[in-house]
C-alpha cells in the first residue's frame, strides 16, 4: 500500500511542475536555514578534539556572588576553585582535574610585524583531560608547571605566524613580553570550543604575579574529567555541597551571601554563560526552550506557506479524490495517502536543503570568518535534519489533509471544492 | 464595488484567511528587519561625540583583581599608574594620554541608575583622568573638563554628556549644581562640566545618559583604570605599537599590555552589530521569496478554479481590463487585511513602550517601508496570474462543465 503511495506521489509531483518546484524550493530554503544553526550547534557542543571526553567531562565556567541586590559575576578565581573542586580529586569517580585561565589576548612583535594570539595559562594535567592532535613535540608536564619553566605548546596557525611553517620544537617564542621555548604543536582548535582554544598554551605559574592565588573572582575554568558518564551526577552534587560549604567562609560576607554555579557539561556552561544565573532557574532547559520557540518561530512562514501551496494542490485533484470516495476510499485512508506525499515532499526538499547546507558550510570554512572552524556534516546531523523534515512535512500536511478527507464525494468529481 | 468585493472573499474565506495569515506573518518580518536597519541608519547618522582616529586604547592587566587587593597594594599600584602616564606623555609620537575604565565601541561597559528628584535616571559610567577630553577630541558644551587639583574638596566632580544634563536639569545651567543624593557612604557628586555628546557604544547605538568621574582615590574602590587612551600624532607607524608597549612593560614589568587601536575596536563592534542584521536580512530575504513563489501558485491555482466565474463575467460582457482589474483589487483586499493585523500588532510597541529605544520616526518609517514591499511582493505575485485570468474566453467556462 505504501508502496503505492510513493508512486503516486511521484506522479503527482511530475504532473504540476511548477507547483512542486515552489514547494520544494519552500522546504529545502527551510532544511537548509535549520541544517546550517544545527550543524554549528553540534559543532560547538559534540565531543570532537580537544573536548573528546566531553561525554564524561564537567566544567566549572562561571561564577555568580550574589547578595541583598548585587550581584557580581565572572570567571572563577584559583582560589575558589582550590576550596571547590580540589577536594573532587579524592573522589573514586573523578579521573582527573585540571585549571585553564580564559583566553587572554596578547601581542608579540616579529620584525616590526605585531602578531596577536590567544593565551591561556594551564596545568599539566590539562593535556590528559582534554584531547589534542600533536602535530610535533609533546605536552608540558606537571613538573614544567610546578618549576615555573616558561614552556609553550602553539597551534599550527602560530607556527606559521612565527616560524613559517617550519619545526619549531625547542625554538623561542616571546609573547606579552615574555619568553617561552615551544615544546609542542598541536592542530588549531576552533574558538568556538570556548573551554580549550588558544593560540599559545603555556604553564600557570609562568604568570607575572601570583597574586591570582588569592582571588575567588578570576579568570579561570576547572575541568573535570570523571571516570565514567554516569558518574556525572554524583560529581554535579558533591560539588553543589562544596558550594554550600563556601558560603560560610566568603571573602565579602556583608555584600554577598550565596554562591550560583555548577559543574557543567559544555552545553550547561554555554546556556550558563548565555542566561544570566539564577539559582532558581536550571540554564539548560532555558536555553533549549529558547532554541525549540527560535526553530518553530522560524518555521511558521515556511509552515504556512506550504499548507496554502499544499491546499491548492488539493483542489486541484478533486475529481481523482471524488473517485476514491466513491469507491469507498475512508477519510483515514485518504489522510494517510496525503500526508505520506507531502511527507515524500518534505524529504526531497530536505535532502537538496542538506546538499545545499553543506555548500553553505564550506562556504563559511573558506571564508574564514570563525577561526580554525571546519564546520562539517555528519551523521548525527543527518538524523536532525530527518527528524526536523518529518515534523515539517506531518506539521504542513495535517490540515490540508483533514480538508482534503472532508471533500464531499458527489462535488468533488464535479470538480468543486466543497 | 467594494462591498462585492468583500462578499467575493468572504466567500472563500477558508482559504483566504490562510493567504491574510501569511500576508501578516510576511510584514511582521519585513518589519523587524527593516525597523533593525532603520535604526542602526539614523543612529548612524547622529554625531558621535568624539573622535577615534589615531587613538589607542592599551588595556592594562594588572593579574589581580582591585576588589581583592590590599590598600597598600592598590597606593603601590596607583603610584606605577602614575608612572606609566608621565612615561607614556613623553614619548615624541604621543598628544595626549589619560586613564579610562571602558573603551569607546567595547561591548563590555558599566552604567547605573541613580534618583534624582524623586525619578530613577539610568546612565553609562566612565570612570577617567585629566586629558581624557583631549585624547578623545571631547567638546565642552559648558563648565570644564577635570584638571589636576580636582577632587579631596569634600565632593566628586563629575563632567556629564548634554542628554543627561537635559534630563536632570531641564534647560538651567548644570555647572556647579549638586547631582543626585549623597550616598551616606560616598562623596556627594558636583558637576563641573558639560560635553556635548559621548556615544560610547558607537555610531549604531542611540545617544544616552553619560557621566564621567573623576579617576581618583576613593571612587570604583580606588582602583587603577583599566585602560590607558593614548593619541599619536596623525600618521604614526604602527611599529611605535612595539615601542610603547616595550616602554610600559620597562615601568612595570609585573603588568601586561595589550593595544587597539579604536579603529579595530570599531570594526569588531560594526562587525557585532551588523552581522545579526545580515543574517537575519539574508534569511528574510528567502523566507519572502518563497512566500512571493507560494504566492503566484495559489493565486494561479485559485483563478484555475474560478474559471467558470470568470468566463461568465466575460460572457456577460466584462472587458479584459476589468476581469484584471478585478482579481488586482481582490488581491489588494487580502493584501490590506493582512497588514492591518499585522500594524495593529507592531503599533502595540510605541503604544506600550515596549522598546523604548525606538524613536517615533524610526518605527513610522519602518512600518512604511515594511508595507511598501509586502504591496510590492503582492501586486507582482498577482501580475501574471491576473493575465492568465484575464484570458479566459467565455466559451472556456461552458467547456469546463
Amino acid at each position: 500500500m505504501i508502496k503505492n503511495y510513493f508512486k503516486v506521489a511521484l506522479k503527482v509531483l511530475g504532473r504540476r511542475k511548477f507547483f512542486t518546484f515552489i514547494s520544494l524550493f519552500g522546504i529545502s530554503i527551510t532544511l537548509l536555514v535549520l541544517l546550517v544553526a544545527t550543524a554549528m550547534l553540534d559543532y560547538v557542543f559534540a565531543a570532537r578534539t580537544p573536548e573528546v571526553h566531553a561525554d564524561r567531562m564537567l566544567g566549572v565556567y562561571d561564577l555568580s556572588m550574589e547578595g541583598d541586590g548585587n550581584i557580581w559575576g565572572s570567571p572563577p578565581g584559583y582560589a575558589f576553585l582550590e576550596r571547590t573542586v580540589r577536594p573532587l580529586e579524592k573522589l573514586p569517580n573523578v579521573e582527573r582535574i585540571s585549571y585553564v585561565t580564559g583566553g587572554i589576548t596578547v601581542a608579540s612583535y616579529l620584525n616590526g610585524r605585531k602578531i596577536e594570539s590567544t593565551l591561556r595559562r594551564t596545568d599539566g594535567d590539562f593535556w590528559r583531560v582534554l584531547g589534542f592532535d600533536f602535530l610535533e613535540g609533546g605536552p608540558f608536564t606537571v613538573a614544567d608547571n610546578e618549576n615555573g619553566r616558561f614552556v609553550a605548546v602553539i597551534n599550527e596557525t602560530t607556527r606559521k605566524r612565527f616560524f613559517e611553517g617550519r619545526p619549531a620544537v625547542g625554538r623561542t617564542i616571546e609573547a606579552d613580553g615574555q619568553r617561552f621555548r615551544v615544546v609542542g604543536v598541536v592542530r588549531d582548535v576552533p574558538v568556538l570550543r570556548y573551554g580549550s582554544s588558544a593560540d599559545l598554551w603555556v604553564p600557570v605559574t609562568s604568570a607575572k604575579t601570583s597574586a591570582y592565588k588569592q582571588e575567588w573572582m578570576g579568570n579561570f575554568y576547572a575541568l573535570i574529567l570523571a571516570r565514567s558518564r554516569a558518574d556525572l551526577p554524583a560529581i554535579k552534587a558533591e560539588f553543589q555541597s562544596r558550594l554550600r560549604e563556601a558560603e560560610k567562609q566568603l571573602p565579602d560576607p556583608k555584600n554577598y551571601k550565596k554562591l550560583v554555579t555548577g559543574a557543567d557539561t559544555l552545553f550547561e556552561g554555554a546556556a550558563r554563560l548565555f542566561i544570566p544565573a539564577r539559582a532558581t532557574v536550571n540554564p539548560a532547559n532555558r536555553l533549549r526552550a529558547v532554541l525549540l520557540v527560535l526553530m518553530l518561530g522560524f518555521m511558521l512562514l515556511p509552515t504556512i506557506n506550504l499548507v496554502n501551496i499544499n491546499l491548492s494542490r488539493i483542489l486541484d485533484r478533486a475529481s481523482e479524490i471524488g473517485v476514491r470516495r466513491a469507491f469507498g476510499a475512508s477519510s483515514r485512508t485518504l489522510v494517510g495517502q496525503f500526508l505520506v506525499e507531502n511527507v515524500v515532499l518534505t524529504l526531497i526538499g530536505a535532502a537538496i536543503g542538506l546538499a545545499l547546507a553543506a555548500a553553505v558550510l564550506r562556504a563559511f570554512n573558506v571564508s574564514g570568518l570563525i577561526p580554525h572552524t571546519q564546520f562539517q556534516l555528519n551523521f548525527r546531523i543527518f538524523l536532525y535534519g530527518l527528524a526536523i523534515a518529518l515534523f515539517f512535512g506531518l506539521f504542513s500536511g495535517v490540515y490540508p489533509a483533514w480538508r482534503m478527507s472532508k471533500l464531499h464525494p458527489v462535488q468533488a468529481l464535479r470538480g468543486r471544492s466543497a | 464595488m467594494t462591498r462585492h468585493l468583500l462578499k467575493l472573499v468572504w466567500n472563500r474565506k477558508r482559504s483566504n484567511a490562510l493567504m491574510i495569515l501569511e500576508t501578516c506573518v510576511s510584514f511582521l518580518v519585513v518589519f523587524a528587519v527593516a525597523t533593525l536597519g532603520l535604526f542602526f541608519l539614523d543612529n548612524y547618522r547622529q554625531p558621535l561625540g568624539f573622535e577615534w582616529k589615531d587613538v589607542w586604547a592599551v588595556g592594562i592587566g594588572r593579574g589581580q583583581s582591585a576588589e581583592e587587593a590590599s590598600k597598600a597594594e592598590l597606593d603601590a599600584q596607583r603610584a606605577t599608574f602614575e608612572r606609566l602616564q608621565q612615561e607614556v606623555r613623553s614619548l615624541g609620537p604621543v598628544e595626549a594620554a589619560a586613564g579610562s575604565a571602558v573603551i569607546p565601541f567595547d561591548q563590555g561597559g558599566m552604567s547605573s541608575s541613580y534618583t534624582i528628584d524623586g525619578k530613577d535616571v539610568r546612565m553609562d559610567i566612565d570612570v577617567a583622568g585629566e586629558g581624557f577630553d583631549k585624547v578623545m577630541g571631547l567638546r565642552m558644551v559648558a563648565g570644564r573638563w577635570f584638571e589636576k587639583g580636582d577632587g579631596g574638596q569634600g565632593w566628586n566632580p563629575v563632567v556629564i554628556d548634554r542628554d543627561l544634563a537635559r534630563t536632570v536639569y531641564g534647560s538651567a545651567d548644570p555647572v556647579g549644581k549638586s547631582f543626585g543624593k549623597a550616598d551616606p557612604e560616598e562623596l556627594p557628586m558636583r558637576v563641573i562640566g558639560v560635553v556635548n555628546d559621548f556615544r560610547k557604544a558607537g555610531e549604531l547605538m542611540p545617544n544616552g545618559n553619560f557621566m564621567f568621574q573623576l579617576q581618583r582615590q576613593g571612587v570604583m574602590n580606588g582602583r587603577v583604570p583599566s585602560h590607558l587612551m593614548v593619541r599619536v600624532r596623525p600618521g604614526t607607524s604602527p611599529e611605535f605599537e612595539e615601542a610603547l608597549v616595550k616602554r610600559m612593560q620597562e615601568v612595570a614589568p609585573d603588568w601586561s599590555f595589550e593595544v587597539r587601536p579604536l579603529s579595530q575596536v570599531r570594526t569588531s563592534s560594526f562587525r557585532f552589530f551588523l552581522t545579526p542584521l545580515i543574517v537575519a536580512g539574508t534569511v528574510a530575504f528567502f523566507l519572502l521569496l518563497m512566500v512571493g513563489l507560494g504566492l503566484i501558485g495559489v493565486l494561479w491555482q485559485n483563478l484555475l478554479q474560478r474559471t467558470r466565474e470568470i468566463g461568465l463575467r466575460r460572457a456577460a460582457g466584462a472587458s479584459r481590463a476589468a476581469v484584471h482589474r478585478q482579481v488586482i483589487l481582490e488581491q489588494l483586499l487580502l493584501t490590506t487585511l493582512g497588514v492591518s493585523i499585522g500594524t495593529l500588532l507592531v503599533i502595540q510597541v510605541p503604544i506600550l513602550d515596549l522598546i523604548s529605544v525606538l524613536s517615533r520616526p524610526v518605527f513610522a518609517s519602518g512600518l512604511a517601508l515594511a508595507l511598501a514591499v509586502i504591496y510590492l511582493i503582492s501586486m507582482l505575485c498577482v501580475l501574471y496570474p491576473s493575465m492568465l485570468a484575464a484570458r479566459v474566453q467565455p466559451a472556456d467556462a461552458l467547456r469546463y462543465e
